[in-house]
This record gives C-alpha cells, structure tokens and sequence, in this order.
C-alpha cells in the first residue's frame, strides 16, 4: 500500500504530541526538582542544628551554693526574716536537685500585735474581776508577744524546672541572662505555738506555755535569676507555704454545732489555715566557675 | 514539522539548562546541598533530595550516579547517562573540577548574617494600649480589694507613655473571718475600710525589655515598665465600733501611685500583663471612740480626727491590645 500524504500528516501529527508530551513531563519534572533546589537551602547545612550555639550554659553539671534572706509576707502578727541558704546540684540545664533551708532569726510584731498588747496592758491594770478582763483572760497574757506562733526553721528538699530561659536589656545598654524557673518540694517547718490546753488560765495570771512542733506542708512556686557573670547571680523566689498554725494563740474554734465557736480550750481545732508566702532574695554562687558551653 | 520538533527539543534543553545550573548553585550551600541536587538532576527523581537534606549525605544517589574526582573523592552525580557529568568536566578542564573535603565543608563555621540592630519586636510608638486587668490587694489581711480595672495608654515614644486607669471595687471588698475572730478573741476592732472606685493619670517609662525560650524552642519577647501617677481613690470605713449608729459615705481621696510592670508579648498586637502597684492616700479611719448621746449619731464623731498614710498594694493581671494591630518598621531590616 502507498504511503499516501495523509497518511504522514498522522504520523507527524503522533511525534509532535509526543514531543509536546515529553516537554510537559520534562517541565513538570523541572518545576520539581526546582522546589526541592529550595528545599536544600533550608535544609541543608542547618539540617538538625541546635537553635542556639554557643550558649552559656549556667547550670548544667554545676553545684549552687545560694546564701539568701527570706521574708514573710502578708503576716498577721508577726514577721519573720530567716536567713539560709540553697545548696542544689544541676542534673541538666534545666533540671535542679537541691535543698533550701532558713533560719527564723529576726521577727518583728505588726500594727495589730502592738495595738493589741496596748490594749491589753490597759486592760490588765483594772480589776481581775472587771468583764473586759475576764472575758480575754483565756486568749491574752501579759505580754502578746509572748504567745505568737512563729516559725523557727523551714527545711525543704524541693526539685527546680527551668523551662524559660533568656536574656535582658536593662535601659538599652545592660545586658544580662536571665532564667524563670519553677520549683517545688516539702517543707518541713519548725514552729512554736501556744501549747494545748485545758486548763488554760495560768495561775497567778502568768505567761502561756508555749510548744515546737514540726509541720509538713507543700511548697513551691516561681524563680528569677538575674547572672551577674560566668558563675554569680542574683536570685528571686516566691515561695508558697500553705499549712495551718496558730498564730496568735487564741482560742478561735473548736465549740459548736460546726466547731467554728470557741471551746475554752487550745487544740488544734485553733490552727487556722495560712497560704503563707514567703519572698527569698540570693546571691547564687555556681561551681565550679567555668561555664560551659553548649555546640 | 520537522523544525517543530527540533524547536520543541532546543526549547526542553534551554529550559533544563538552567535548572542544572541552580542546583550547582545551591551546591556551594552544603555537602548534602550538593549530593542532593545532583541526584535529582541526574536522575529526576524529585524525592531522593529530602532524603539527602536529611541523613547530610549523598546518599540518594547511589546506584544512579557518584562519579570520583582526581584527588579521589567521590562527586554524587558523577556518571550521567547521556555522558555528561562532573567527570567529563573533570576531564575536560582539571582546574575547573570540584575538589572539596565535604566534611571539612560541613564542618565550617556557619556565617550568619547579624545585623547590628535587631529590630524591636514590636514597636509600641504611637500606638494605643487598651489594657484590661484584675486587680487583687495584696497588702490587706483584713479586707481585700479585687475588682476589673481598665487602663488607656498611649505611646509618644517607643518607651514613654501617658494614660488613664481606674478601676471599680464596690461589690468585690472581702471583710475577712480573720477580723471577727480577732474582735473576739482579743476584743480589739480593727478598723476596716472598703473601697469604691479609683481613677488615675499616670505615665509610664518602659525601662527593660528582652526575650526568653521556653524549653529551647519557643521564644518570646517581654518587656519591664515603670509607672507612676497621681488620681482620686473612693472610699469609706466599715462600721465595726458603733454599726448601730454609723453609716458612712464614699468619699474621695487625692492618691498617687507607683509600680513596675512586666509585658509579655503573644503577638505584635496583643500581651499579657503584670503590675504591682501601690496606690497611696491619706486614709480616714473609722473612730475607736463613741460620742455620748446624742452626739453619737452626729457624722462628725464617727471620723477618727486622725488620717493615715495607707498603702494599697495591688497585683493586677491582664491583657493588653494595641491598636493599630500593625505598624511599619521605619528602617528595612
């Protein structure tokens, strides 16, 4: 059969669509391997590294040696500065083992303690029978100040999470690392308290008994740390204490339908309960004194 | 037609050329850069790159071309079908042919471009801050005093602002079971006060600023201001000595004030907020005496003839919103 002209017409009609076919192919394909190109750049030579190098590395593999002072705060009747220190090891950077502990050394009555005992020397000069004096023979004796609760030392074995890390700029021209973390423990607190009674009008209008005891309560709360250099800091803590205690030795509760009357008796019933809030300022001091360096 | 054919074919080989001369670019970049545009180049395999990028390697083209350089390092992409490749390079001009130690490459410090001035996360000039808050006494055993307080700032420079705050106490005072038990026990009252409403003038420097990861991974910017202000703070005293008699107004009393807050930025128009700040007056207490008949029903007896310095330290915990959302840096980065 010849090969007639229509006949060619088909068959270059078939090589041009297969060319255009592999020019759309080829095309398709160039368009990809042009993103994946740019794909590389991403990825290549900061494909898995670290967010940050060369950073300081304040804590990790270090021992914390951190004198502090420590304030109570929102006292009732008496506050207290215990001075201390935190001694804590650093697993990682951001995970520390330590011990705080603080020795109630100063205590310093409030208004109300002093207005209180102002009354209650004016009242202790009338008559023993006179009403105002009898009705508070049970809560007050000469001196107020004697029968506040007070907390003598607090022990806490607590584990610190510094999830937050990062640096400040103080007036646009001081630069300093700086750490937020969170810590939390047991606090193991030294107390003295009225001591219980049932009896509890001391003959001769003398002074109140008092009693120690250990209470066990959570605590916890969160951190600053201010680094002064390689291996000092400056450090902040807000330290929730929430336990119950009798801070002013009074017979509050105990009597009654719900045992919220008083019961003419000091017991535990009297303990009320105290979201303490305690407030530490340190001076951290890291060993050894290199930092590291991380890659 | 013919000529259709050949031009469809010129026009597929200028098109491909400069592909391959990207992907050599993009080769400088990194020892894995180069294994992987190699290998999709020479064999159009467009996801043998990710798994080059990935493992650092040239890996992904194994079995479809690593060609060998003079000094004897192996080139991904060596042998192209077709005989093209960076061998015949190699061959054709030996000064011309790539001659680099990989791991020494990839092991090179990186050279980042730093800028000398970061640009301010975001800027706060000539911006409105709508700032609403909760605010929670903090110095008060006896009463406590929250209540929702909105603040109005406006920023003259990216550190010093002016504005307004008040906030509304009236029916969130706590008189505290601490008060009644001490009245009993000790039979001594303490005066009580509770508060209505305050309102402020105030400015405001932003002294601090800076940022922090969390976990290493997510950053984000804060930063520290200090206010201070003057404004009218409404109050009046709890009767506790004569309730059965006394009954007090609010009244109005000149304050002023000082705090420092922190801001933490969520994005470039919307924070979270924390102040403490101590608002100051001169306080009227309720008086611990009683007048005689009549006179005990007379409203000037009931006033302690005293004022007090009182100190109303509050935490107040918010949001801020600037407004305009947006804003243009002034310099490129």
């Amino acid at each position: 059969m010849r090969e007639g002209p229509g006949m060619k017409t088909k068959t270059r009609n078939l090589t041009t669509r297969l060319l255009a076919a592999a020019l759309a192919v080829a095309a398709a394909l160039t368009v990809t391997s042009h993103a994946d190109a740019q794909e590389i750049l991403l990825t290549g030579p900061l494909a898995g590294a670290p967010a940050v190098r060369k950073l300081r590395l304040h804590r990790q593999g270090r021992f914390e040696i951190t004198p502090s002072a420590t304030f109570t705060l929102l006292d009732e009747y008496q506050r207290t500065i215990l001075l201390g220190a935190k001694l804590g090891y650093n697993f990682t950077d951001w995970l520390q083992f330590g011990v705080w502990g603080g020795y109630g050394a100063i205590h310093m009555s409030t208004y109300l303690t002093d207005q209180i005992q102002d009354q209650n020397a004016l009242r202790r000069q009338r008559d023993i029978t006179d009403t105002e004096r009898r009705l508070t023979a049970l809560n007050l004796g000469p001196d107020f100040n004697d029968q506040l609760g007070s907390m003598d030392w607090i022990v806490s074995p607590q584990l610190s999470i510094t999830p937050f890390r990062g640096k400040l700029a103080l007036f646009q021209s001081i630069y300093i690392d700086t750490d937020l973390y969170i810590f939390g423990g047991v606090g193991i607190i030294g107390l003295t308290e009225r001591a219980d009674c049932t009896e509890c009008i001391p003959a001769n209008n003398g002074t109140f008994p008092m009693a120690s005891r250990t209470a066990i309560a959570p605590t916890f709360g969160p951190a600053l740390s201010f680094y002064i250099n390689n291996w000092a800091a400056l450090n902040l803590e807000w330290r929730f204490l929430p336990f119950s205690w009798n801070t002013g030795g009074f017979d509050t509760a105990g009597g009654g339908k719900d045992g919220e009357f008083p019961d003419n008796k000091i017991s535990d019933a009297d303990r009320r309960f105290h979201f303490q809030q305690l407030l530490s300022v340190g001076f951290v001091i890291n060993l050894p004194t290199k930092t590291k360096l991380s890659e | 037609m013919k000529k259709t054919g050949v031009g469809l074919l010129v026009a597929t080989a200028l098109w491909l050329v400069p592909i391959q001369s990207w992907a050599g670019s993009k080769a400088s970049v990194g020892a894995s850069a180069s294994a992987s545009a190699s290998a999709d180049t020479s064999s159009g395999e467009a996801d043998a790159s990710g798994d080059a990028a990935a493992t650092g390697s040239g890996d992904a083209a194994a079995g479809e071309g690593e060609g060998a350089t003079p000094g004897g390092d192996k080139v991904p992409g060596g042998d192209v079908p077709g005989g093209e490749g960076l061998e015949d390079i190699c061959k054709i001009d030996p000064t011309a042919c790539p001659n680099l130690d990989m791991d020494k490459e990839a092991a090179r410090q990186f050279k980042e471009p730093l800028y000398a001035v970061q640009q301010i996360f975001a800027l706060r000039v000539r911006r409105f801050e709508l700032n609403p808050w909760w605010g929670i006494s903090l110095n008060d055993q006896f009463v406590s005093h929250p209540g929702p307080g909105l603040a109005l700032n406006y920023y003259i420079s990216n550190v010093l602002f002016v504005g307004l705050n008040g906030e509304y106490y009236q029916p969130f005072n706590q008189d505290q079971a601490f008060n009644s038990q001490v009245r009993r026990a000790a039979r001594v009252a303490v005066p009580l006060t509770e508060y209505q409403w305050m309102a402020n003038l105030n400015v405001g420097y932003v002294f601090a600023y800076g940022k922090f990861a969390f976990l290493s991974d997510f950053i984000f910017q804060y930063d520290a201001y200090v206010v201070g202000g003057v404004g009218m703070i409404f109050n009046r005293p709890i009767p506790v000595i004569d309730p059965d008699n006394r009954n007090f107004e609010y009244k109005g009393h000149l304050s002023g004030n000082a705090g420092i807050g922190l801001r933490v930025w969520v994005n470039r128009w919307f924070a979270i907020t924390t102040e403490l700040r101590d608002y100051m007056f001169a306080d009227q207490l309720e008086n611990l005496e009683v007048a005689l008949p009549p006179e005990d029903k007379n409203p000037s007896t009931w006033y302690d003839q005293d004022s007090y310095f009182t100190h109303n330290v509050q935490a107040q915990v918010g949001a801020s919103i600037f407004i305009p959302f947006s804003f243009d840096y002034r310099l490129p980065k």
